[in-house]
Formats: C-alpha cells, structure tokens, sequence
C-alpha cells in the first residue's frame, strides 16, 4: 500500500481490547489523512453533542500520508477529539519524532473509545499491542513520564503523553511527544486525561513505501532545494527561531500588550525577542523528523531567579507571557515556557489567561484574595508562579485552569477574554492585520494562527505583499490559506514548508507517494473539503457564531501606523461567506454540499 | 531620524539602533547603507541586480511596509523611524 501502512488500531478502554481494522481507503482520499482523515471518521462516528470530558467522546491519533516518507518537514500527526475549551471539533497537529514511529510501527492512526477505570499507557513495539497499567505514572509530568517509559520500554520507543493538567482536567492541556513538541490548542490532553489514558509509547521497524519511487524523490529533493533556498525556510528559522517575529510584529503596531488593552506597540520587546534569546540563553537549534528548517530552540537561563532549562520558547508563547502580560523579563519568559511543557499544557491560552486576571485585577474585579498576592502587569515572577499553580492545581491556579472566558465570566466581564470562541486568540491585533481579524472570527477551532496564516502575507510579505490595513481581498486569500493550510496539516507535513514550498510542490510530493494523477487544484478541493467538514460539525455542535471580542470591533488602536482602527470584521464577513458558498449565516449551501461531496455531513 | 536594524541585519551593522540625519528617501538610506556596511549587506538589501529592493529586506517606515507606500521613494523626514529586517517567520 502506497504512502499508507493501511491499518488502524481501535482501542476500547473500557473493555480494555484493541482491535485492528483496515484503513477507510476512500476516506483517506478523500480527507487526505491527519486532520482531514481523523475529522471524517470522528464525524462519522461521534454525536457532535457529546460532552467532550465524558467517556463517549472519542481521541484520535492520525498521521498523514506524507508522515514518515521523507517528504520534506514530513513528521506531523494530529490529535482530534471534541475539544473541551471550545466544544468545536477539535484538532491538534504536533512535530516531533513520534508521528513516523506510529507508522513505523505499522499503524496509520489509533482510535481510542470509552474510559478506562484506571490510568493505562498503550504499549506499541510493532506487532505487540498492550493497554499496561499507569499508576506509577499518574501525577508525573511530561518530562518524567517520558523517561520512566522510555527506561521501562527502551531507549527507540517515542512517547506522546500528558501531564498533569491533563489529568486534572485542565481545559487548555495539550498533549506532548518527544518532551517538547505539542498537539496543544483546545485541551485535548484534558480528553486523554478523562479516559485515564497517560501515554502511548511506539516503537516501530517498518518503513512507508511510496508509489513512485523515482518520481517521489525527484519532487523530495526539489522540495528541500527550494526550503533551502528561501531566506525563512533555509536560514531565517535556524538562526533565530520563531521568536524573531517579536520586533517585526511590534515595530508594525501589531504585538498586542497588556491582555490588548493598549495597543500594539510594547516599547520593552526588543528585549524579549529572537536576537535577545539567540544573545543570551540559546545552547543549540534542532529539528523534528524529515525537516531541514530546524526551528527549534534548546535553551537554558543559567542562573537567577528563573534559572530552568527546556526547549522554546515560540513566538506565541514568548509574547503571551511577554507583551501581552507586560513582562520583559525573558529569563521569566523562557521559565513559564518551559513550566507549560513540563506540566503538558497550551502557554498561548494560560498566558493570555493570565494577562486576562491581571486586567481584572487592576480594575479591582479580581479580589487579591483569590489570587493569593497582588497581581499587576508588568510581574515576572506572577507569570511564573500563577503558572505553576495551574500545574500543580493549587490555589488560584484551578480558577486559571478554566481558560480566560470562563475565569472572566466568573467575574463578570466575559467580554475582557480576548478570545473567539472561548480560544485565546495569539499575537497578532486583528485591528492592525485585518486578515487576521477575519482569521480568528472563522477559524474552525477558536481564535488561532495556523489556520491560515494572514501574517505571513500582511506583514511578512510571503508569498505576496499585501498591505494590512485594508479589508479589500482579504477574504479570497484567507479562504485559500485556510484551505491550503488544512491540506498541509493532513498531508502530515509542516506549515513552514509553505516558506519555500507552494501547491505544486507539496501536491507533488503528495501525488507520486499516493499514486495518484489529480490535478493541483482537484488536491486543494480536498482542503476546501476539510474546512467544510470541520464547519458542519461545529453548526450541529452549537458553536457559537463567527465574531470577534468586542475590545477589537469598538476599540480603535491608539497608536502606530493602525491609529484609529477597529477590526473591521463586518466589512470582510459577507463577502468571505460568499466566496465560501456559505448562507449570509455561515451556512454551507446544498450546493457546496454537493460540490464537496458532504451532502450526508449537512 | 531613528534607524533600528534586527536580525541578520543586526548582524551586519554591529547596531541596534542610531540616529541619522533623514536622506531624501528609502533607496538613498539603502545606498548609504550599503556603502557603509560593504557586500554583505548589499547582497542583503538588494535584487541581484542591484535596481530594486530585495527579496530578504523588509523597510519599515513607521511601523508600513513601504511596499504599501511608495516603495523605493518612500520620502524620509527628521522624526521618522525606518526599521529594517531580513524576511522572518514565525508562530
């Protein structure tokens, strides 16, 4: 079987049997795999009212046809459930090393039904499948877990695993492979938590063939020439990380500060950003399965207060905990980082929650006496110990582990979380990108930047310059970015490819694994195919409609080249529904539906 | 006016930021620049062929791109801040 292994493992955690079923063929083309793939048989398969905590909401591990074929930055895998932060579908899409192995393994995905009455890992060593008993992981964090199994397992296993926030329910947990890379948006470490499971632990000695061998590699090594090349994908990423954006999104007016109540300018970036990090506190940078960008940071404060070592932190973290908190101690920064991983859970919704509780609490809504101190912007040492206490579900902590929605509407100011939702949107001000705007109020899974992607044209100009400030085209290019996204997110490669790689050549790589002779265009409709799946889960779930915070829609920018301007939401709306064959409701129409082949979705 | 370099660009001038006087526009500050900082950041600011500006530069004057002004003869004042970056990504 061509790019595919051709088998899923069904695992019941109740009865405790794990099954192994042939992978839906018709599905996989037309869904694509990972994303596209788990979406459809989630669909197929769970009520879309279902309480995602309960044990009939099911979690899916799916990886692409592209994951572990040596297709350029080809590691990827995605973690889908109903997401508990959001009640949209939910899906998570992580890096690493642990992705290839499952396939390795001989597995294209795992389905896990029910709950177990008691913590269990599923062993993976090839043929040998076993649900073992997780007691003595239970409480321990990702980086502990990790090594026990790999000191019980061996050294070759690859673990993804959650910590302790996903044990305690913690809506924004995630969970985590190879320590440090994360399927972390939307809580799905809280759903593998509800079901007892800690961990899957996979070893595997098989490989992936493709269908045209010849072909595949002439496309693989195009790919990786023209990453090379590109000023981002070649040199950019390695040498400063993702954090580098810190200074360009500021010095744009587009770094939002203070839970963005003051605009998009923070005049201490600079000194939490990229060059600041590589300047100080970076040791090396490395890199997932397949891929020659090596964005990652291994990173160490070596001494002071936050004295910690780990990996990060990103861009959206470091400005979560930076900007958005008022905090410019980056040795701070990097500390809560690594706290996030350590205890398996999402920095950009903790962060943006705790800049939420500071505004509540400078405006005297927050009683300092449920936070336990006096918590004020600007605090390094509150991110850092509001972040343990959500680790260690201490205190205030519970209360943070709600996510900022939730925790506001406590208080009674829902309309300070700064979310879509009820997902923290990240660092980059709707009001000074409209594009972006528009991107979170339509995102499938709550305020988040990696369905699509408008900075990347808005500011950075990649691949074309488009000005930020207008809403005119923003929304036929953020549908095809969001399309384009989801097909890359279930080809099982990895978003920065797009700096470097366009349609032809990802489609190319996925043609000759799969074997098949579709157009470029006929490949991007299975995007278009996903985002609609993903839409009409989220209409028979209830999810609220597409909007934005009301700070965004009614409160202008103060300053920068964005004075003066509000998210001009309405203005792009409309017109995206249109473009989308949506109803003025945001509904797709029968004939999109027929279109797209979802008419029984509908 | 205030001139900030970041990343490579960092790099190269050994800066992070000074005060100039204001050239007439982006393309004079860009020559200058270049003169100043030899090859490598030429290589960097500009096409290979030397007539426009670069694929790796991103000039922002004010905080707008000036592909979104006007471009190379975007005019410079005394009170402007012109910051200049490599072509970055993140998320």
């Amino acid at each position: 079987m061509n790019a595919w292994v051709g088998v899923i493992l069904r695992v019941d955690l109740a009865a405790k049997t794990i099954e192994r079923e042939p992978l839906n063929m018709k599905d996989a083309h037309d869904f694509v795999g990972a994303r596209g793939l788990a979406t459809k048989y989630f669909c197929d398969e769970v009520d879309p009212n279902v309480e995602p905590l309960s044990p009939q909401n099911k979690l899916i591990y799916m990886t692409g046809p592209l994951t572990g074929t040596g297709a350029a930055s080809g590691g990827r895998f995605e973690v889908v459930a109903k997401a508990p932060l959001t009640g949209t579908i939910g899906a998570a899409n992580a890096g690493g090393y642990f992705g290839p192995e499952l396939k390795y393994a001989g597995y294209d995905g795992i389905i896990f039904e029910n709950a177990s009455d008691k913590p269990v890992y599923l062993y993976i060593n090839d043929d040998v499948v076993e649900l073992r008993d997780a007691w003595g992981l239970w409480g321990k964090s990702v980086y502990e877990t990790t090594d026990l199994l790999i000191a019980e397992c061996g050294e070759s296993f690859k673990v993804s695993c959650i910590g302790p926030t996903g044990e305690n329910g913690c809506l924004f947990s995630g969970v985590l492979n190879d320590k440090h890379r994360a399927a972390g948006r939307g809580g799905m470490g809280a759903v593998m938590g509800s079901k007892k499971l800690k961990a899957v632990a996979v070893r595997g000695t098989g490989s992936v063939n493709v269908a045209r061998p010849v072909e595949f590699m002439d496309a693989l090594v195009d790919a990786r020439q023209k990453l090379k090349e590109h000023p981002v994908g070649g040199t950019g990423l390695a040498v400063f990380g993702t954090q580098v954006l810190v200074n360009i999104i500021n010095e744009s007016g587009a770094l939002p500060t203070h839970n963005w109540r003051d605009g998009g300018y923070f005049p201490e970036a600079d000194a939490t950003g990229g060059e600041s990090l590589a300047d100080n506190y970076l040791v090396k940078n490395k890199g997932c399965f397949g891929c020659s960008i090596d964005c990652a940071r291994v990173t160490r404060v070596p001494d002071g207060p936050f004295k910690s070592e780990g990996e990060g932190p990103e861009y959206e973290a470091g400005w979560s905990y930076g900007a958005n908190c008022g905090v410019s101690d980056l040795a701070a920064i990097c500390k809560a980082s690594f706290l996030c991983n350590e205890y398996g859970m999402d920095p950009i919704t903790l962060g943006a929650t705790i800049a939420c509780a500071m505004e509540l609490s400078e405006m005297g809504a927050i009683p300092e006496s449920d936070v336990g101190f006096k918590l004020r912007f600007g605090d390094p040492h509150a991110i850092v110990n509001l972040t343990e206490m959500v680790g260690k579900n201490e205190g205030f902590g519970k209360t943070l582990a709600l996510g900022s929605y939730r925790m506001a509407e406590m208080y009674g100011h829902p309309e300070l979380s700064m979310s879509v939702k009820k997902q923290e949107m990240p660092a980059y001000d709707g009001r000074a990108v409209q594009g972006m705007a528009l991107e979170y109020a339509t995102s499938n899974r709550g305020g988040c930047h990696v369905r699509g992607y408008m900075t990347s044209p808005e500011i950075l100009g990649v691949p074309i310059k488009v000005d930020p400030l207008v809403t005119e085209g923003k929304a036929s290019l953020l549908k095809l970015f969001q399309d384009l996204t989801a097909l890359i997110d279930s080809l099982g490669v990895c978003l920065f490819t797009t700096f470097g790689l366009g349609l032809p050549e990802l489609a190319a790589q996925y043609k000759h694994a799969v074997g098949t002779d579709e157009t470029d265009e006929e490949i991007l409709l299975k995007g278009e195919r996903i985002w609609n799946i993903e839409k009409h889960f989220n209409i028979a779930a209830g999810v609220e409609k597409d909007t934005l915070p009301p700070r965004l829609l009614r409160e202008a920018l103060p300053s920068g080249p964005a004075a003066g301007k509000v998210a001009e939401l309405h203005a792009m709306l409309g017109e995206y529904y249109e473009l989308r064959g949506w109803d003025a409701d945001g509904v797709p129409t029968d004939l999109k539906n027929k279109e797209l082949g979802l008419a029984n979705e509908a | 006016m205030k001139l900030k370099f970041f990343a490579t660009y960092r790099t190269i001038a050994n800066c992070m930021e000074r005060e100039i006087s204001a050239p007439g526009d982006v393309w004079s500050l860009l020559q200058a620049l270049a003169e100043e900082y030899g090859a490598q950041m030429r290589a960097k600011l500009f096409t290979p062929d030397g007539g426009d500006i670069g694929m790796d530069a991103i000039i922002l004057v004010n905080g707008m791109n000036v592909a979104h002004l006007k471009g190379k003869s975007t005019e410079l004042s005394e009170g402007d801040t012109v910051a200049i970056f490599p072509m970055v990504a993140g998320g």
